[in-house]
């Protein structure tokens, strides 16, 4: 009975409630200040519940539901987050162990690293020939980095104490990657993972816009030709939501993943 | 061979000498190690003659940083000498073999690995002529050996300290090694804990017919007497070199309670603190 009493259980919500209210207080201030002219939250709300009524519609090419776009771009951002992670995981277990390879190609990675993922995308169209292939192509480009970054860090900081082992019993090559290496670097590379998710959530707008179709980003730019803001406020509102949640998915795994 | 009726020793001190007239197992031949370091060559240890006899259990001894686990690292290859050669079992060490188990100084499991695991994954890679059914045997036999096999699924950050020494001493005993390196095995443990593993340790060196030679790295001056046959003092480093060796003639098997009030025991103790310390009290300034 105490404990239902006790103000602590509540903290997590009460601060929930605090920072809702601070975040439509502040978008409805700013509504307020430009005539109506951004949305208020009421006349988002009910646009956004129009969009998810009915999130699966498709009346042909420029007219699908929000939740076809979402599906589309999450394809997309899978596709070129999993090609990424099969180039980075390997190359970044390599780059961990070996101090040549490093050398090798860190300058290129630092080189590579900060372009933004929108200069890549002239290279995918004359790679691809088409839309599609240029946008996972710049979510790979992306998502690389920060997968391969951590994996080398993660295989380059293996104690001491775990190669002396691998040493001492002369554990075979396979047996060092496979029972060492790996399972060591593990929690690293889902940190990288997480980073890269995240960096491909961020990219795919950008990159929707430019490649239209269909996709959340490709939505949000739609919704400014038809000038509804009401739509970019909820799609939004949508984005930072599955970000969250991929966000979520990738902790919960590193969680899972973390040894003792 | 008569049945003493009452637990007399079975040994006698003139045991130790057979010992002596056994094969040697390890030969240290001069050895010198010397690190380089942003200021210059440090020299750890200097000019190390040591040979020891096959089943004879050796304590190195010193304080902390004078070299006795760089000593400890030549003979078990993990560290190779600037000057001289070590050989075991009358090969030159070039590097670590499965003739020596390590049981190192902070246990070195792999933390992701079950208790199992940690001892198979061992056993596999050291006898690859076995079928995958004689090495989960031989894994089964050593995690009983230590009493760790209903633990056997745990991980090791499940484990007590004294637990995760026994499965560390348990996957060094798996390769079944004719010579096992201990490097300060039980110094994080505490004295309760110390003192039953010094018996378990005995009592799996006894089960091997005490074939096995073992060296150890300790601090520890009760320790080494009541384990040892010999024990090695060494100087202070830098530059370390072996001060004295100091023989333990006590029979076997011992009896932790009882030799402490040895005279014997009393010698050879007073003998190590005084290689060891200068100074005995506030006064001795």
């Amino acid at each position: 009975m105490k404990k239902l009493l006790n103000l602590q259980t509540y903290l997590p919500l009460l601060f929930g409630i605090g920072s809702t209210i601070i975040l439509i207080g502040a978008w409805w201030g700013i509504s307020l200040l430009t005539n109506s002219e951004i949305p208020s939250p009421l006349m988002t709300w009910s646009v956004f519940n129009e969009m998810l009524a009915t999130p699966f519609y498709d009346y042909g090419p420029n007219d699908k539901g929000i939740g076809n776009q979402l599906v589309s771009s999450l394809i997309r951002v899978f596709s070129g987050f999993g090609l990424g992670s099969l180039v980075a995981i390997p190359l970044g277990l390599l780059i961990g162990s070996s101090k040549t390879a490093f050398r090798l190609i860190n300058p290129i990675i630092q080189i590579l690293r900060p372009v933004s993922p929108l200069a890549w995308f002239p290279l995918g169209l004359l790679a691809f020939k088409a839309a599609e292939g240029a946008t996972i192509f710049i979510i790979f480009v992306t998502s690389v980095w920060p997968t391969l970054i951590n994996t080398a860090f993660g295989v380059a900081s293996i104690p001491q104490d775990h190669k002396n082992v691998a040493k001492a019993y002369g554990f075979s090559r396979w047996k060092y990657i496979t029972k060492v290496i790996i399972p060591f670097a593990l929690p690293h590379i889902i940190t990288g993972l997480r980073l890269s998710i995240g960096v491909a959530w961020m990219v795919i707008v950008a990159g929707e816009m430019l490649s239209g179709g269909v996709g959340i980003g490709f939505f949000v730019w739609d919704s400014w030709n038809a000038l509804s803001l009401e739509k970019i406020l909820s799609a939004i509102l949508i984005i930072g939501t599955v970000g969250l949640l991929l966000d979520k998915g990738f902790d919960w795994l590193q969680k899972r993943f973390a040894f003792a | 061979m008569t049945i003493h009726p009452i637990s007399a020793p079975v040994d006698s001190a003139s045991e130790f000498h057979k010992i002596q007239s056994r094969p040697a197992s390890i030969e240290v031949k001069d050895i010198s190690v010397a690190f380089k370091t942003p200021k210059g060559t440090f020299t750890a240890i200097k000019d190390i003659d040591l040979t020891i006899q096959k089943g004879e259990i050796v304590a190195l001894i010193g304080h902390s940083g004078c070299g006795k686990s760089t000593l400890m690292g030549t003979i078990s290859g993990m560290t190779q000498p600037t000057n001289g050669t070590v050989m075991a079992n009358g090969n030159v060490v070039k590097g670590p073999g499965p003739d020596r188990g390590i049981v190192f100084q902070n246990y070195s499991l792999l933390p992701w690995l079950s208790v199992y695991q940690n001892i198979y994954e061992a056993v596999d890679s050291v006898f690859k002529g076995k079928t995958s059914a004689e090495k989960r045997e031989i894994t089964e036999e050593n995690l009983k050996m230590v009493n760790l096999w209903p633990h056997k699924d745990k991980l090791p950050g499940q484990l007590s300290g004294g637990m995760k020494q026994r499965v560390a001493i348990a996957r060094a005993f798996a390769i079944n090694p004719s010579i096992l390196l201990l490097d300060e095995p039980f110094g994080a443990l505490d004295a309760l804990t110390k003192g039953s593993m010094h018996i378990e340790l005995l009592k799996l060196w006894n089960l091997d017919n005490r074939n096995k030679t073992i060296v150890m790295v300790t601090h520890d001056i009760e320790e080494a007497i009541f384990l040892s046959d010999r024990v090695v003092v060494m100087n202070n480093g830098p530059a370390a070199t072996i001060k004295e060796i100091v023989d333990v003639r006590l029979p076997r098997p011992r009896n932790k309670k009882d030799i402490v009030h040895d005279p014997a025991y009393m010698e050879i103790h007073d003998r190590l603190m005084g290689l060891l310390f200068d100074k005995f009290s506030i006064e001795d300034d």
